[in-house]
């Protein structure tokens, strides 16, 4: 077991994780969230099944989509599966290509496959597809001061804003995991999380009621492989934004440090372990509160925006603590 | 940067979490709620200074934890639900149109309002041995969050929580500034409170009983 493991491996190790874990994550979710509603629900191992039929099915596209309809489940999939790289999900250390990008460029690949998937749901004329992305690009404009705040208190916590730095800096000492600006500026994304995953404050997560349906909108015109992408893409934002959080912010501990082969396996089973705790919280959560109506969005927003800056506060014109 | 110990972070996320029940208490629409989170502020401060005693090593802040907390999470509670009474209280939970912002806006104006706070005492280069100074920030800042609670709720109960909350901020300061203040001066700072408490009691009463309704917006129709 204390075989060196190649970092180019680990490199690749880090997105098949990703890749490979991402459906589990949404079966757990929807395991959890059955029971919490006294029903038994389905298997764990369901998106796995449901992907696998989609593939295997034929693929339609509505009369006059060009392209592009077609070409932005494959760009946004590509683009979720480069964010793995940038991000430590295995490692403490640095992978060679780890630091090509930082937060802001994982940011902005998670905007770019956003924004391609809504152009998409625009190209097919549909009232529901355009719906969906209006209403997603509308509200990741009102979440998006969050998440600079959150990028800001990272930048004033360790100098720069490499996700590694962060989960080192965290890392280091108990006094900085007690620092309020840690814990609000963790507290302020976990609720941009929520509500990016579709869960908490409007959206009913499988649900197709008009009323609250953002996510689950977009893809309603893509069919077979286009559409099992589509549906692979957002469990991998899921998980994606579930490492960021547990692996940066919450519980940076349990990452491989060497190259050996245990450190490295024991690194998956422990990112597996921490990603199915935040979606068990995440079910209990979505299952314990009440939705909102669609536009009072806004108080969700400001109260998420309230932590961050109130975290900036506390670095930046408290004196320093 | 250098990190603060442990200690001092504790300190400033109590701190902290009592700034944001100042906000909670800004956007909630009952007075119920309103006086759950007062109450729940009430022992945040109490448990700040029980972290205090032990850490410092000030034995006096552990009657002064007990006191605070048997007077502001037990009796003054206990006091505003008896005053407002059965009636007042049922239709009471009719506060929520007293907002004169949205939730969101006032949210925002008070954020203005902390980072005001926090600007004027981060300033000062204020440094205390017995606690952190950014909790001396952060109760200017709950400070200011007190005022703007009272000035864009248009409702009697909404003014008085945001009256005793400003006791608490007021109570933050001093325990983050002079923590060993005597106690008997402290004492007095409580009751003081009690008293404030028996006077708002009595004018929400009779605010209500005059007018058939906690909000103030009648007032304004009054002419000397």
């Amino acid at each position: 077991m204390s075989a060196a493991v190649p970092i180019p491996v680990i490199q690749l190790l880090q997105v098949l994780t990703v890749a490979i874990a991402a459906p589990w994550v949404t079966g757990v979710i929807a395991r959890v969230e059955a029971r919490l509603q006294g029903r038994r629900g389905p298997r764990v191992l369901q998106p796995y099944y449901d992907l696998g039929k989609l593939l295997r099915k034929e693929a339609l596209a509505p009369q006059g989509a060009s392209w592009f309809f077609l070409a932005a489940p494959v760009v946004a999939v590509a683009a979720y599966l480069t964010i793995p790289l940038l991000i430590p999900v295995l490692t403490t250390y640095g992978l060679p290509l780890g630091y090509m990008g930082d937060i802001l460029g994982g940011g902005f690949l998670l905007a770019l496959a956003s924004f391609v998937v809504a152009v998409a749901a625009l190209e097919t004329g549909s009232p529901y597809a355009q719906l969906g992305s209006s209403r997603a690009k509308t509200f990741s404009a009102i979440t998006e001061p969050v998440v600079l705040f959150v990028v800001f208190t990272v930048a004033l916590l360790t100098g720069t804003d490499l996700p590694y730095a962060l989960a080192a800096t965290v890392r280091s000492s108990a006094g900085e995991v007690v620092r309020p600006a840690h814990l609000l500026a963790s507290a302020a994304l976990f609720m941009v999380i929520l509500h990016e995953t579709g869960r908490i404050p409007v959206e009913t997560h499988t649900g197709t009621n008009e009323f609250g349906m953002i996510e689950e909108a977009r893809p309603f015109e893509h069919s077979g492989p286009y559409f099992a992408l589509l549906t692979w893409g957002s469990e991998l934002k899921q998980l994606i934004l579930f490492t960021i959080l547990a692996d940066v912010f919450v519980v940076p501990w349990g990452l491989a440090s060497t190259q050996r082969l245990g450190a490295v396996l024991l690194a998956i089973v422990a990112l597996l372990a921490k990603a199915t705790a935040v979606g068990v919280v995440v079910a209990v959560i979505d299952n314990s509160f009440a939705k909102l109506r669609l536009f009072k969005i806004t108080e969700y927003a400001s109260a998420a925006f309230l932590l961050a800056v109130i975290g900036v506060f506390t670095l930046y014109l408290g004196g320093g603590a | 940067m250098n990190p603060p110990g442990v200690y001092e972070g504790v300190a400033n996320v109590i701190a902290a979490l009592m700034l944001l029940l100042e906000f909670g208490m800004l956007r909630q629409a009952l007075i119920r709620d309103q006086v759950r989170l007062y109450t729940a502020q009430s022992a945040l401060i109490s448990v700040l200074a029980i972290v205090i005693a032990a850490n410092r090593n000030l034995p006096e802040l552990y009657v002064l934890a007990a006191l605070s907390a048997a007077l502001k999470v037990v009796a003054v509670p206990l006091v505003l639900r008896r005053l407002l009474g059965s009636r007042i209280g049922a239709e009471g939970a009719g506060v929520a149109g007293s907002y004169t912002l949205s939730p969101a806006s006032a949210v925002l104006v008070a954020i203005g309002l902390a980072a005001f706070g926090f600007f004027c005492f981060g300033s000062m280069g204020f440094h205390s041995r017995q606690a952190p100074e950014t909790a001396l920030a952060i109760a200017a800042a709950m400070v200011f969050v007190a005022f703007g609670l009272m000035i864009v709720r248009r409702d009697v109960a909404s003014q008085a929580i945001g009256f005793f909350s400003l006791e608490n901020a007021i109570s933050l300061a001093s325990l983050v500034v002079a923590a060993g203040l005597p106690l008997l001066l402290e004492t007095g700072f409580l009751f003081d409170l009690l008293l404030a408490v028996v006077v708002f009691g009595m004018l929400i009463r009779s605010h209500h009983s005059r007018s058939e309704s906690l909000s103030t917006t009648d007032l304004t129709r009054l002419r000397g």
